[in-house]
């Protein structure tokens, strides 16, 4: 067939791609109850996480001879705010330093939700398509009307019935249950004063998103790093990029798949990322460019984007959990 | 397209099913409106095209469905996965949504994990075998209770465009929408599509057979049928504004009040395969060998033109009272 020889550029729009390293290590989370917990704590964090980087790293050798992994930090600047970067990030590059650890970016929390402008959150929360329960054939409420995400069908709410009995107690079910259900149900964000505040596992799976490389805005990649030119890091955390390259590193942010390094107490939080990560319709341009290069390399990522994140749970160092209690 | 978790799969029936009305607008929208309109992902782009005429079309957006499918023989056949469903505005004036899939030949026993299917946008996957024939008409004659029913997911987009704040929910005239069912069966690669039958039933339906060969896109097939659904609804809602409305009968509505939207709004949308893949733009010349489309939107038109040109001058008997 012939090239058609009239185009027009906005009837053809494309996906651009990413850089892509092979594994994105996710170092740690900062809150502000870590912080306040003084430097020790990250110190004892970064001496845990040392050991399974180790681990992790050589998971990543057995697949391939050169390997490219990329290590962030992620910085709660979203529901609470604390310090300043010119105060953090120092302490946190000495104390990652000292277990034998580099972090090649960090990333604001508050960049999940809103980066360069562009609102992330909204714009995934908009790419939700709810596992059908069976049945379905295409009538259920968008997800966008209720704030609430889940793996399977709720307990019905009967209070009466016409005749005013009252109805027994049915039970919700996992739609993928196997014998049993396991049900969970996910609050994407809440309404207040107006604002809506994005949870805390809906911004860790944009975040997933992004290291994934599956993010895109009309196309364009959104949360590109900066590299931080300065001296000092700024008084503000509004004047720091939303992602910042901190080394000279050749492995890009974004990978073919993450590993996430988190205490134990993130369990819950993170198995409800796993639960949004698999009801979102990732930008399929971006999707066939991960998998047609990743297949290229010889390392295929899985199918569904949910199975392309691992994680290591340690145990929290002690006194984490005394410095909660004070 | 690489599939990362395993063979490809391939689609044996493709279905659809085109829904077509006016916009409820006074004014038609210009581009920016269109695109407007449309963007139903914030982060998406919507496809605008000025040229022969102004089409914007949205990105398409999925909807789970795990349910029976109509099957003409009475087969229960439990499906799972994701119907896409789009919108597009021709000039301005003509609001379409259409919902679609594509069903593979068979499926898993048990459902996947929902993952699975959201990474193979807009397929619809049998648990166990397929009955092609028996699903083809069963789509054709339409959903029953319970079963996947995309007229309703076509329906749902265009209510909800409908209502969109940017639309003054007002028309220029009244007119009907049209429903287009469509399924597509598939055919070996490198084969020439072709059309097996378009079907005019009452009630504004239409039924729409065609072959697909397995390198043309779902996506192109959703293209031909809103084409042809969108001339259709020309046709049919001018032909009914000439034929049902008593013109000139002396306590009809005059002849200038009913034509004059259709030569304003209408007369100029005629622009068969304008935005039509080029590997099934030829399905429209059967259409206009028999019964012959624009054979007859140019007859329509002679009859508008002409009608519109008797007002011009006085009737004779007119002339002569007046003496």
């Amino acid at each position: 067939m012939t090239e058609a020889v009239f185009r027009e550029s906005t009837a053809e729009p494309r996906t651009q791609s990413v850089p892509l390293a092979h594994l994105s290590v996710e170092l740690g989370h900062l809150y502000m109850e870590d912080f306040e917990a003084g430097p020790e704590r990250l110190r004892e964090h970064f001496a845990e996480v040392r050991v399974w980087v180790d681990a992790v790293r050589a998971s990543v050798d057995r697949r391939t001879k050169r390997p490219r992994i990329s290590t962030c930090f992620l910085v709660d600047d979203y529901f609470s705010r604390f310090s300043t970067p010119a105060e953090l990030i120092p302490m946190v590059l000495k104390e990652a330093e000292r277990a034998g650890l580099v972090i090649d970016y960090l990333a604001r929390e508050s960049a999940c939700a809103v980066a360069d402008r562009i609102e992330l959150a909204e714009s995934v929360m908009h790419r939700l398509v709810e596992s059908p329960p069976p049945g379905s054939y295409g009538s259920r409420p968008p997800v966008s009307r209720t704030g609430w995400l889940a793996n399977g069908q709720r307990t019905p709410w009967t209070p009466r019935s016409a005749l005013g009995e009252i109805k027994g107690w049915e039970p919700p079910r996992e739609t993928a249950a196997r014998n049993h259900s396991v049900f969970m149900d996910v609050e994407l964000w809440s309404e207040k004063d107006g604002r809506r505040l994005w949870s805390c596992p809906f911004l860790a799976a944009v975040w997933q998103l992004a290291r994934l490389g599956l993010l895109r805005h009309l196309g364009e990649p959104v949360l590109v790093p900066t590299s931080w030119a300065g001296e000092d890091f700024p008084h503000d955390w509004d004047r720091l990029p939303p992602l910042t390259r901190l080394t000279d590193t050749k492995a890009a942010f974004s990978a073919y798949r993450t590993c996430t390094l988190m205490p134990n107490r993130f369990l819950a939080v993170e198995d409800a990322v796993r639960l949004i990560l698999d009801q979102i319709d990732v930008d399929a341009g971006a999707l066939d460019q991960v998998a047609t290069r990743s297949a290229g390399e010889g390392m295929p990522v899985p199918a569904a984007v949910a199975q392309r994140a691992t994680y290591v749970f340690y145990e929290e160092p002690g006194g984490a959990s005394a410095a909660e209690e004070a | 397209m690489p599939s990362p978790s395993g063979p490809p799969t391939h689609s044996v029936l493709v279905c659809g099913e085109v829904r077509t009305c006016l916009l409820p607008s006074l004014q038609a929208l210009d581009g920016r409106a269109a695109a407007q309109l449309l963007r139903l992902r914030a982060d998406d782009h919507v496809r605008v095209s000025e040229r022969p005429t102004m089409y914007a079309l949205s990105p398409e957006v999925l909807t789970g469905v795990d349910c029976g499918l109509p099957a003409a023989n009475g087969a229960k056949v439990r499906a799972v996965g994701t119907v896409a469903v789009r919108g597009a505005l021709t000039e301005g004036r003509l609001l379409q949504s259409t919902a679609y899939v594509s069903l593979p030949a068979a499926g898993p026993d048990v459902r996947r994990p929902w993952g699975q299917y959201l990474v193979r946008p807009g397929l619809v996957e049998p648990l166990g075998k397929l009955p092609r024939q028996a699903v083809a008409e069963g789509v054709l004659r339409g959903a029953g209770r319970g079963e996947l029913d995309l007229g309703m997911i076509a329906e749902g987009l265009l209510a909800q465009l409908r209502r969109h704040a940017l639309l003054d929910r007002r028309v220029p005239f009244k007119s009907s929408p049209t429903r287009l069912r469509w399924v597509a069966r598939r055919e070996p690669e490198g084969g020439r599509a072709s059309l097996v039958n378009f079907t005019v039933a009452e009630g504004g339906l239409r039924a729409m057979e065609l072959l697909l060969p397995a390198d043309v896109p779902a996506a192109a097939a959703a293209g031909l049928c809103e084409d042809l659904a969108l001339h259709d609804w020309l046709l049919t809602t001018t032909q009914y504004m000439l034929d049902n409305s008593r013109l000139g009968a002396a306590d009809g509505p005059s002849v200038v009040e009913v034509l004059h939207p259709v030569v304003v709004h209408l007369l100029h949308l005629w622009m068969p395969r304008a935005h039509v893949d080029p590997a099934l733009g030829h399905l429209w010349d059967v259409l206009e060998d028999r019964p012959g489309f624009s054979r007859q939107w140019e007859n329509l038109g002679r009859r508008i033109r002409d009608r519109l040109a008797l007002q011009a001058v006085p009737r004779p008997y007119e002339a002569l009272s007046r003496r």
